[in-house]
């Protein structure tokens, strides 16, 4: 579903993203992780077509990015870690003009039960303005979804989610990775991919440092040291210094 | 504390400064900042070293409005002093950044303090305001004597500021008197007229009024005016205007020393009233402050969207199929809002429309049809230079949302062609309904020739063929520039500002013309072409549309290929590359 061959990003000099390569098959969701700056944020634009890759092929539901972008783009969902949303269209415009774009025949039947699953049937006629950035970013999902995409990219989803909203998107999430979307999830919060992934990719400088199930990432760096998290995977695979625990009450 | 709240200012400044000068490394803002200083130094700098006298000379005014200065620019003044007890219904705040107002409120900083800071840092608007008025009233004065005139510009500006400050916190005074808005804006707006009222009942009583042929010419109204305001009472009303206004009409040294003792006591007496001022601004300032980083995170997405508002109604179903480029269409109506909703064009039609009508087909009224025909012919022209430049409903207004555009699966030109749809939709509107009131008024030409219905039908229609074509092509040479240079070209805050941004907006300015131009030869060659052909063989009334209409098929082919390569260009940015910096 999604397959990524030697993917590099430069800007001017400066390397985000090198000879990135890994895959994402149907039903499973990939943690994209690593620390501030290694590239994650441009591999999802590079992956969804907002950017152009440097090199390297990417290919979404067996479409060139580079060479076909609009087949491509027509089967993958981008959501970004800030909702991005015309400020003058009302929830009920953004539907309608996503539709259109998408070219989406029976919006209308898909749109009430989304919007009634994201909890927003009572703000159809209200502006982003209005809305608490959780809604928004709630917005950012009903128009992502409403083409039934197969390949999804989130960034950072749960930023600004109250508690509820947090488990409703986990719920999305796996309802959406049960019925056969490719996922890619790039968070910090270790805890969440834990919970949802059953992939990992860490990155560093640009660069893969290990890929695999989460399973077989957490085997490869128990080592000696018996059962491991997904934060100390991280910090042994990055090589960071584990902050210290926090001193007793 | 005083002395860090200024290493604040000033280190800002710096850095702001520093990070100009490193831009210039940059070879576009080099070249901005080239164009920019050139065209700094030809319109301010070099009228000065040449002799500022010898251009003040060209551009002075009459000594009759020189002399009558003093008192309408004290009569300015107290409109605008009026305006600021009367106008405003916000409580009183001093402005500060979001930041600012959360590190300083929250630090242990004295009220006073904070005054101190806002008027230490209002300075610099203060100067920057008095050497640009200074610049332009030694270019278009009858003096060149620039102290006098910065210095009276200071006075002027200082002396306001303080007042403004002042007046919105004596207002936050009443307000906790129980004094709401509306009765502080009824008694003001009463004062105001009693005060205009009685003075002008005593003036007509007292002073000779005015006379028949004074009252036909304007001359004679300034006159008339200029006794109103000098004749007591309103002498007295405007005493400590004349004080502020005084040193800056000044003539000479001696006449502004002179000047300057009641303007500085003044002065005095408004930053007294305003430091001892003890009013709680903070949670205004806060709210200022909240509002302001909103709007400017609406402007930073949607360059030209000043505030959201409320929800605007769409100007027609959008069906879910079709060809979405219509969805752009159909999105960037909304976004223009008032500009393109139905109600708008039926209150139009009846307000202008119906008058239009009667007084073109009244005989009676012929002149002031002329007139009317005139003052839409200025219309019509100023909606072709200008109307691509005010309507931006585009990717002037989208190029913040580029990663959103760049995320639908659609063709680039698709994208463009319905970018461009809105703007030219509106403006092809708006002209196509000053050609058909033209057809209804231009009866007759200013020399005295009537020109027939059917004349004006014909040159009518070929206009409302050119103009769609010839409004697309203008609106696609400022999209090529955003997306060729999308950096140049943003607007609203966080937009490069300074000598390099004046410099890259003029160079981008002569480039559009130049293109224009360029692009309206092939259909203006062709058009002529079919005239000179068809009239061989065809009346004039029927040939001046058909040369309109292939004049306006050449320009649709030059906007097709426009679009398409638009298109390509759209599809091959790099937003993320080109708006880092």
């Amino acid at each position: 579903m999604i397959e990524v061959e030697g993917l590099t990003k430069l800007y001017d000099r400066f390397v985000a993203v090198e000879g990135l390569s890994f895959a994402v098959r149907p039903g499973e969701v990939v943690g994209l992780v690593g620390p501030n700056g290694a590239g994650k944020t441009s591999t999802l634009r590079c992956l969804a077509g907002i950017i152009p890759a440097t090199r390297g092929s990417i290919r979404i539901c067996g479409h060139d990015i580079a060479a076909d972008p609009v087949e491509a783009k027509r089967c993958l969902a981008f959501f970004a870690d800030e909702p991005r949303l015309f400020d003058y269209l009302t929830v009920d415009q953004h539907l309608a003009f996503t539709a259109r774009v998408y070219q989406v025949a029976n919006y209308r039947e898909l749109a009430a039960p989304l919007l009634a699953e994201l909890e927003m049937t009572d703000k159809a006629r209200s502006l982003p303005g209005e809305l608490s950035r959780g809604m928004k970013q709630k917005l950012a999902i009903a128009c992502g979804l409403l083409h039934s995409p197969r390949v999804i990219f989130f960034d950072e989803p749960l930023t600004g989610l109250d508690p509820i909203g947090i488990r409703r998107m986990k719920d999305t999430i796996r309802r959406r990775a049960a019925e056969g979307a490719a996922i890619l999830i790039s968070s910090h919060l270790l805890h969440l991919l834990e919970e949802i992934c059953s992939h990992v990719l860490i990155v560093q400088n640009g660069r893969k440092v290990v890929d695999g199930t989460l399973d077989e990432v957490v085997r490869q760096f128990a080592g000696q040291a018996g059962e491991l998290n997904l934060e100390e995977v991280f910090f042994r695979a990055t090589a960071q210094p584990a902050p210290p625990p926090p001193p007793p009450p | 504390m005083i002395r860090a709240l200024v290493y604040l200012q000033v280190i800002t400044w710096w850095n702001r400064l520093l990070s100009q000068v490193r831009r210039l490394k940059r070879p576009k803002y080099l070249a901005g900042f080239m164009v920019g200083a050139l065209y700094f130094f030809l319109y301010f700098i070099r009228p000065i070293s040449m002799g500022g006298r010898a251009g003040a000379r060209a551009h002075a005014l009459p000594p009759e409005f020189v002399g009558a200065g003093e008192a309408f620019g004290a009569a300015l003044l107290l409109l605008i002093v009026a305006a600021a007890w009367i106008i405003p219904n916000s409580r009183a705040a001093l402005s500060f950044s979001e930041a600012e107002a959360i590190f300083l409120f929250a630090a242990p900083v004295r009220r006073s303090t904070l005054i101190h800071f806002k008027l230490i840092r209002s300075q610099a608007g203060i100067l920057f305001t008095t050497l640009l008025m200074a610049f332009l009233s030694n270019r278009f004065g009858s003096s060149g004597n620039a102290w006098i005139h910065l210095a009276g510009w200071w006075l002027i500006l200082s002396t306001l500021n303080l007042h403004f400050l002042g007046a919105s916190f004596a207002r936050a005074r009443l307000f906790e008197l129980g004094i709401g808005n509306s009765r502080r804006r009824w008694l003001g707006a009463g004062v105001i007229l009693v005060v205009g009222v009685v003075a002008w009942w005593w003036f007509e009583k007292s002073m000779p009024t005015l006379t028949r042929p004074e009252a036909g010419e304007l001359k004679g109204w300034i006159r008339y005016a200029r006794r109103f305001l000098e004749a007591e009472p309103m002498a007295i009303v405007l005493a400590p205007f004349r004080w502020v206004i005084r040193p800056y009409l000044a003539s000479s040294v001696a006449t502004f020393l002179l000047a300057l003792g009641p303007a500085v006591l003044l002065l005095a007496v408004h930053f007294i009233w305003v430091f001892r001022s003890d009013v709680a601004f903070e949670e205004a300032s806060l709210e200022l402050a909240q509002r302001r980083a909103e709007r400017l995170a609406v402007l930073r997405r949607e360059p030209g969207q000043m505030r959201t508002g409320r929800a605007r109604p769409a100007p027609f179903v959008l069906r879910p199929t079709g060809l979405p480029a219509v969805a752009f269409l159909w999105k960037n109506l909304i976004s223009a809002g008032a500009l393109f909703t139905g109600r708008m064009w039926i209150v139009l039609a009846l307000s202008f429309g119906i008058p239009t009508l009667l007084i073109g087909l009244n005989a009676e009224r012929d002149e002031i049809a002329v007139l009317l025909a005139m003052v839409l012919i200025m219309a019509f022209i100023w909606s072709i230079l200008l109307g691509p430049q005010l309507l931006r409903q585009d990717f002037r207004h989208d190029i913040r949302s580029t990663e959103l555009l760049k995320l639908y699966p659609l063709p680039g030109w698709q994208v463009v062609l319905g970018e461009l749809l809105a703007p030219t939709a509106i403006l092809s509107a708006i002209q196509w309904t000053i050609i058909t009131l033209l057809i209804i008024l231009f009866s007759r030409m200013p020399g005295g020739f009537d020109v027939a219905w059917p004349e004006r039908l014909s040159v009518g229609l070929a206009a409302i063929f050119l103009c769609p074509a010839v409004n697309f092509i203008s609106l696609l040479i400022p999209n090529a520039g955003v997306l060729l240079f999308p950096a140049w070209l943003q607007s609203g805050p966080g937009s490069p500002h300074g000598i390099e941004a004046t410099g890259q907006r003029l160079i981008f300015l002569l480039g559009q013309v130049f293109v224009f131009a360029l692009a309206l030869l092939p259909a203006v060659a062709f058009g002529l072409g079919t005239y000179f052909f068809l009239n061989l063989l065809l009346p004039w009334l029927v040939v001046v549309p058909l040369a309109g209409l292939s004049g306006a098929v050449v320009l649709g082919i030059e906007v097709c290929v426009g679009v398409v390569l638009l298109g390509r260009l759209f599809e091959r940015l790099d937003a993320s590359a080109e708006l880092r910096g």
